[in-house]
């Protein structure tokens, strides 16, 4: 130990100033009784809370079965499988940042590609307002969201497939199951770590989702696409309010870190 | 072996540390510096070529830190309620200064200015508004004006868009008898419905806070105001209710819509042939009145020097020069309208900005947001149920309502 100490010593340095501190001040500043009062009646931020459970849930969702899906169409390829799996991996190199700007203009409603697109296919279009109408808001965003990170999804479970031992799967077919027999009974139950792990992966990022929706939607129109992140943000640093911010975060932690627990339980007596 | 080995991290890691505690220091600087916060645009681009010019002049090193608007005014908060001095000069937006100004993190001006500016920019530069002391000189005078096609309204004999109602007549005929929408409202949360429901609320005689510092919005006034701003909408094209600014000046400029409230800094977008459909069809009056008379929202810039500043005799003297009247000639032809009456009234520059007269008039009516350190907040609230009143979900009565209760929960928490 002694001897190992001035090698970790700039780490303990730099985690003490940057992590520890920082939790311990967020600590005091956030565990305030009234702050946990005021959440128990901010509308808004049940709403948003709300909004925050249901968009993890459908891109949750969508993005696993049709990464899954592609994972395991793929598989079956051999040498083409390659370029699909660069192919599919785009969206994912682009920055989010970008991504949602260049999301912004494809839903524009008078000037953007896809009503643009729409309408030479002769469709009246003059209503479709995407992402700045209040009910198709959300789901456009978990569209933008789908789209964006299903080839995550796609990666982890497609490498995991590739992980697997070839033998029971060979051995299952001199017994003549067919491939949706071995893929249900061999391959999903062998590949349950790395669904773990892709979910697990996923879900947390899913529930902190900050930057497309801030550059999409900026949380509207009205208050359709709020999540709680960007509430967190708002009360910090545009309203100053850093106690109630922290308050917030933690109760976003908490829930998280129960939402995980239960997705590893799950995933373990199934 | 070991042991030498050991010798060497230690006085390896002895000389990180060594190397890391010398950064933080203050190291001696022979040449006196300044470093100023601007906004990233055509504001504070013209800024910081004024600062170059000062800092050669001046002998000193100047260091500029461009930040996009909402991050301008998070550092800026941070900065100056931390007090660490990283700036000397920072740029503001009008409706920040109450929020920046609270608990003494602006130094007040050593001298009050002089000279001929415009009285709305200096009021806001007053800490409590209009009476105080100055903390903040105003650098660009920015304040709403009324776009609209001149060449329609005269080809159908329309009444100049003095009254809302007079608007209203003309969207309806217009959208009936060209390709293109009547008139074009932004509605999405937060800054954009606000400032485009503002000259409508008090020109139905409607207020955020009244006389009192009390919330006012759910009154028979403002519901009314806001039931036009939804009947402009009627013309406006569908999905308003997410629009920003650039979407209104879009539609301007692409000729899909005849008039807005907007901003002086897309006035030349409008008369740029690379970008505008609509050069030199576009008039620019003033926001049209109902039971009052019309006044436009200030958005004026600001310059100050936080508290925090080790440089604030020199950032006083750079921000008075670059206020003067000479260099706010400079800043107007870099694109920046000025603050001081001189300058508007110049004739050459008269003749090269065809809007400054209107810029003058609406300027010198023009109505700043609550002079209140939780603007931010209350904006964001009420932001919140005009959005959602405009996207149809909540009628006017009702937004108001939890317009007004959620601006009340605001103001008793800050009590």
């Amino acid at each position: 130990m002694k001897g190992r100490l001035p090698w970790i010593a700039p780490a303990m340095v730099l985690l003490l100033a940057l992590s520890i501190f920082p939790l311990i001040y967020s600590l005091k500043l956030g565990l305030k009784p009234a702050h946990f009062e005021r959440m128990f009646h901010d509308r808004l931020f049940h709403i948003a809370l709300w909004q925050t459970l249901l968009f993890t849930a459908l891109a949750l969702i969508a993005e696993f079965v049709l990464g899954l899906s592609l994972a395991l169409l793929i598989d079956g390829l051999g040498r083409a499988a390659r370029l699909f799996r660069a192919g599919l991996l785009m969206p994912m190199l682009l920055p989010p940042v970008v991504a949602a700007v260049a999301w912004r203009l494809i839903f524009n409603p008078q000037f953007g590609v896809l009503n643009g697109t729409l309408k030479g296919f002769g469709l009246d279009t003059s209503h479709l307002t995407w992402t700045n109408g209040e009910g198709a808001a959300l789901l456009c965003v978990v569209l933008v969201d789908i789209w964006e990170w299903t080839p995550f999804l796609f990666l982890l479970l497609s490498a995991g497939l590739q992980s697997l031992p070839q033998e029971p799967l060979e051995a299952a077919r001199v017994d003549g199951a067919s491939w949706w027999q071995t893929t249900r009974d061999i391959t999903l139950p062998l590949l349950k770590p790395v669904v773990l792990l892709a979910l697990l992966l996923r879900s947390m990022d899913l529930m902190r989702i900050f930057d497309q929706i801030f550059i999409l939607t900026q949380g509207g129109p009205g208050f359709a696409t709020e999540t709680v992140s960007l509430y967190i943000y708002r009360t910090a640093f545009r309203f100053g309010n850093f106690g109630y911010a922290a308050a917030m975060s933690f109760v976003m932690l908490a829930i998280t870190t129960v939402m995980a627990r239960s997705l590893m339980r799950v995933m373990k007596t199934k | 072996m070991i042991h030498s080995q050991n010798v060497t991290i230690r006085r390896l890691t002895a000389l990180l540390l060594a190397a890391l505690l010398a950064g933080c220091g203050k190291s001696s600087n022979p040449t006196p510096s300044l470093t100023i916060a601007v906004n990233a645009g055509v504001e504070g681009t013209a800024l910081k070529t004024a600062a170059q010019e000062w800092g050669r002049q001046n002998a000193t090193r100047i260091e500029v830190v461009e930040l996009p608007y909402n991050n301008l005014f998070e550092k800026l908060l941070m900065d100056l309620t931390s007090r660490t001095g990283s700036y000397d000069v920072v740029m503001m937006d009008d409706p920040w200064f109450p929020k920046l100004v609270e608990g003494g993190n602006l130094t007040p001006l050593p001298e009050d200015p002089a000279g001929d500016f415009i009285r709305s920019c200096l009021d806001v530069c007053r800490h409590p508004y209009q009476a105080g002391k100055y903390y903040a000189l105003p650098y660009v005078g920015n304040s709403q004006l009324f776009f609209y096609r001149k060449d329609l309204f005269d080809k159908y004999h329309l009444a100049p868009p003095d009254t809302w109602d007079q608007v209203l007549t003309a969207a309806k005929t217009i959208q009936a008898k060209e390709k293109m929408y009547g008139y074009v409202a932004r509605a999405a949360p937060g800054n954009a419905v606000v400032t485009d429901f503002m000259p409508i609320l008090w020109a139905f005689g409607g207020n955020i806070l009244n006389a009192d510092g009390d919330p006012a919005v759910n009154t028979v006034n403002g519901v009314a105001a806001l039931r036009l701003m939804i009947e402009l909408g009627k013309y406006s094209p569908p999905g308003y209710a997410g629009f920003n600014a650039d979407e209104v000046s879009a539609h301007l400029l692409q000729a899909t819509a005849p008039m807005s409230i907007n901003w002086p800094a897309w006035i030349a977008a409008m008369d740029d042939p690379a970008r505008s459909k609509v050069v030199g069809k576009i008039d620019f009056a003033q926001v049209p009145s109902a039971m009052k008379k019309g006044q436009a929202e200030l958005g004026t810039w600001l310059l100050g020097v936080p508290s925090g500043s080790r440089n604030a005799d020199r950032a006083f003297q750079f921000i008075t020069w670059a206020t003067a009247p000479e260099q706010m000639k400079t800043a107007a032809l870099r694109g920046n309208p000025p603050t001081r009456r001189s300058v508007f009234e110049s004739a050459d520059l008269k003749q090269k900005f065809r809007a400054f007269p209107a810029q003058l008039a609406s300027l010198e009516t023009a109505r700043p947001r609550p002079r209140t350190p939780l603007w931010n907040e209350i904006e964001n609230a009420f932001g919140i149920y005009l959005s959602k009143a405009n996207a149809g979900s909540m009628t006017p009565q009702e937004a108001m309502k939890r317009a007004q209760d959620e601006i009340e929960a605001i103001l008793r928490r800050s009590q």
